[in-house]
């Protein structure tokens, strides 16, 4: 597997660059591989960096209180080159009671004095890498495109014998679904609502069939950052909303031999 | 007890005599609490070594103190470090301590006026006012020094790359106040080495940092004679990760390159090094520190005397500033801290400083509060009234341990000294990255150290609580930054443009000048209300800027 890449960079003024050398230094030993910017670091020239480097991760180094005004900049400039996606992360003198301003302001994590090397690699790899190689547990569901969700049912419902858990609307697909539990995972029929419906492209180029199987992952962005980086193209790359409060993506058939594979973050996944 | 002793003992007991004249003893008699008189020195009979190595103090080679009385005439001066937001506040917390029984002043800049930039500059941004006072002309150094007799307060300015530019302003407020030159006291850091190697604040490469450096010794010793024209600092270095031994000697390294740089510039050895100053760390292995302080001045001295020959006995002497180490305090049970202190400001005590800064405990966290402060202040008052260290000379001189620790440190700096003189000295072994390198090196190692446990920090890795970490601290106003804008924006608009850009102009040929000194051009850029970041980019544009790798 490729090296997990980590730019540490020095915004401002500050010359106190122990905390950031030592932190490169333990990352390296941690088998990462690390880019140092150097000293007086505009938020500008570290996203320049950040994408230039194709880095997996940003740790930001600050002790002279610029931080509430340096770290959510870097962020910004970040968002402005379309590199959103790379999480950042601080470390430095930094308050307590600033973390929770600088987390909302899009900083993954504050690493304060008498933070370990050890916490802070172990926090990057699970950043960077999902903690289980194996993408998904199970499958979450197979969706099947149906012209109408009333004709279907009674084959699923009475020849199968399989029990309706519910119908809902999903008005990011304009499509209505239906769910069907088979053990752990579902059948879901989806029937499109309007003529700008991918299912309802799917119906006339194919009809009737499956559509797509849906894998049960948890932590979504990570899993998508990961993927995109060993070449798997996404249809969204930002996790949208999905039936049952979902966040899902789907990713590029292209990229997955014919299939047409969704990314399912059940409960907890953030609103899209 | 040998002739050569008999001798020297008179010749040191009349320095005390004479020294007593000018620095009374504070009491008539000095007693332990059991009313067992305290003598001022304690000294061995009989010792060929003594001599040789250790000497009376105030005489060469000063291992025990460069007074012949030390504490027992004065008390080191107690000197904290402030600065924070504008002027006119760190003017307030100024008078404050003032009160408090503070008898100096330590100024600490924000990070823009260090790097030369002004408050409107967009490399300042999110920086004004944060890690000390912004000063940007020298309207703000009236205000940050306003009721404050410079006659009378000694003021120590951590200021390295723009120094002559702030040596200036205050010569100019002075001058206003009616205090000539001759009368102003202090200190400028003015130590641009170990900004390349731990500290950071650099803007100049190192050959036309160095000419500003002579040229400041060279006006200093006509006109502003009492003023410590450098604080060669090993404070940065060990903060940066150091052990005791490679702070000292890179201090020291460093030390020779300014003297190499001043002679070769014309100027004679003895018409500068005695204003030349030090400024060390104290961390926490008590014994170490005070050897290594004892230590450094031994090296000091033999350099100076040996390797310089400097004639006058003032330039022999290594002067020194001590701060406890910041880096040694931790977030996690802040009050902790106090105790560190505590040890550290013993030991710099013990090892002879001549001025200390104890830290404040909430330092791990922000810049500490005015009642942290107060108790740091209060910590070195306790040592020097209630604990009677101070009633005696060098209390720990003839101690198996610490005189041999105080032999190891000195041929282990000696050891240093000769592999920087191998590659060619203090400027080129930092150009080189040797100082850095070993810097790092030890860094990493104590890191690692903490983390396997093997060096035990209270409260961080062992002995740790649940706890909020979350002290009331000190806030700098968000608002400060605009506010100092546009007040810079008034001054530029009110003062007489012509007569600055008429200053400029000079200060940039005197520049392209090697024979010129800057002092009197930076001196009249700043009476005419010159920001710091104009006659910085002055600078910048003759000399290049330095660019680590």
């Amino acid at each position: 597997m490729q090296k997990i890449r980590v730019l540490v960079a020095k915004p401002g003024l500050d010359g106190h660059d122990r905390g950031a050398l030592v932190i490169a230094q333990g990352l390296r030993d941690h088998g990462m591989e690390v880019i140092y910017t150097g000293l007086r670091q505009s938020p500008a020239q570290i996203a320049k960096a950040a994408i230039q480097e194709d880095v997996d991760v940003v740790g930001l180094s600050s002790l002279s209180g610029a931080h509430r005004t340096l770290f959510p900049k870097v962020i910004e400039e970040l968002q402005s080159m379309n590199a959103g996606d790379i999480p950042v992360i601080g470390g430095g003198v930094i308050p307590s009671e600033d973390i929770p301003f600088l987390i909302e302001k899009g900083i993954n994590r504050v690493f304060t004095s008498g933070s370990t090397i050890e916490e802070l690699a172990n926090y990057i790899n699970q950043l960077v890498v999902p903690a289980n190689s194996q993408v998904a547990k199970k499958i979450s569901h197979i969706g099947i495109a149906v012209r109408s969700i009333k004709n279907t049912l009674p084959f699923y419902t009475e020849t199968l014998g399989l029990s309706l858990e519910g119908l809902e609307e999903v008005e990011s697909e304009s499509v209505n679904v239906a769910f069907l539990k088979i053990g752990d995972s579902r059948f879901e029929l989806l029937e499109p609502t309007s003529e700008t419906s991918p299912i309802h492209t799917f119906l006339e180029k194919r009809g009737e069939g499956i559509h797509h199987i849906a894998l049960d992952v948890e932590d979504i962005e990570t899993r998508i950052r990961h993927l995109s980086k060993n070449g798997i193209q996404f249809i969204n790359t930002e996790p949208k909303l999905g039936a049952h409060q979902t966040s899902i993506a789907f990713m590029h058939p292209k990229s997955a031999h014919g299939v047409l594979f969704e990314l399912c973050e059940e409960g907890g996944g953030e609103e899209a | 007890m040998g002739i050569n002793q008999k001798e020297i003992e008179k010749k040191w007991k009349d320095s005390v005599e004479e020294n007593l004249k000018r620095f009374p003893e504070r009491k008539e008699t000095f007693q332990t609490s059991s009313e067992i008189e305290v003598q001022g020195l304690y000294y061995p009979e009989n010792d060929s070594n003594y001599l040789e190595k250790l000497g009376y103090p105030g005489e060469y080679p000063y291992t025990r103190g460069i007074q012949s009385t030390m504490y027992r005439s004065k008390y080191w001066t107690m000197r904290q470090y402030a600065g924070f937001g504008s002027a006119k506040e760190t003017n307030k917390r100024f008078r404050y301590l003032l009160e408090q029984g503070q008898t100096g002043l330590s100024v600490a800049f924000d990070l823009p006026t260090q790097i030369g930039y002004d408050s409107d500059d967009s490399m300042s941004e999110g920086e004004v006012g944060r890690v000390g006072v912004a000063i940007d002309t020298l309207h703000d150094m009236e205000e940050l020094l306003e009721q404050i007799p410079l006659d009378r307060v000694s003021t120590s300015m951590t200021i390295n790359a723009p120094a002559s530019v702030l040596l200036c302003m205050y010569i100019a407020v002075g001058e206003k106040q009616g205090v000539s030159t001759d009368k102003l006291t202090g200190t400028i850091q003015n130590d641009i080495l170990k900004e390349y190697i731990a500290r950071g604040t650099y803007i100049f490469p190192p050959k036309p940092s160095m000419r500003l450096i002579t040229n400041i010794f060279e006006y200093c010793q006509q006109y502003v004679p009492k003023f410590n024209t450098i604080s060669i600092s090993g404070y940065h270095i060990r903060e940066a990760g150091s052990t005791a031994v490679q702070e000292a000697a890179f201090t020291i390294a460093n030390g020779m390159a300014y003297v190499d740089a001043a002679i070769e510039s014309g100027l004679e050895v003895d018409s500068f090094a005695p204003r030349l100053a030090f400024f060390f760390n104290a961390h926490n292995n008590f014994f170490e520190e005070i050897a290594k302080f004892r230590a450094a001045r031994r090296v000091w001295a033999r350099i100076m005397k040996e390797h310089y020959q400097a004639k006058n006995p003032k330039s022999w002497k290594l002067r020194f500033h001590t701060q406890t180490g910041g880096s040694t305090l931790t977030a996690q049970q802040p009050d902790n801290n106090i105790v560190r202190v505590t040890l550290q400001a013993l030991a710099a005590v013990l090892g002879g400083t001549q001025s200390l800064h104890t830290n404040s405990r909430d330092e791990a966290l922000a810049l500490p509060t005015e009642e942290s402060a107060r108790i740091a202040l209060r910590t070195q008052q306790i040592i020097a009234h209630e604990s009677g260290v101070a009633d005696t000379v060098d209390p720990l001189g003839g101690s198996y341990y610490v005189e041999e620790l105080t032999d190891k440190i000195e041929s282990e700096i000696e050891g240093y000294l000769n592999q920087i003189r191998d590659i060619g000295g203090a400027v080129a072994a930092i150009e080189e990255g040797y100082m850095q390198r070993e810097i790092h090196r030890t860094a990493y190692e104590t890191q690692k150290r903490i983390e396997k446990e093997e060096e035990i920090i209270v409260g961080l890795n062992k002995f740790k609580i649940e706890e909020e970490v979350n002290p009331e601290l000190l806030k700098v106003d968000e608002e400060l930054e605009r506010q100092q804008k546009s007040k810079l924006r008034k001054i530029k608009n009110e003062r007489d443009n012509d007569l600055v850009d008429s200053t400029l102009k000079q200060l940039k040929w005197a520049a392209s000048q090697n024979g010129e000194n800057l002092m009197p051009y930076i001196l009249n850029a700043v009476k005419a209300y010159a920001s710091v970041g104009e006659i910085c980019n002055v600078l910048r544009k003759e000399f290049g800027e330095y660019r680590s790798n």
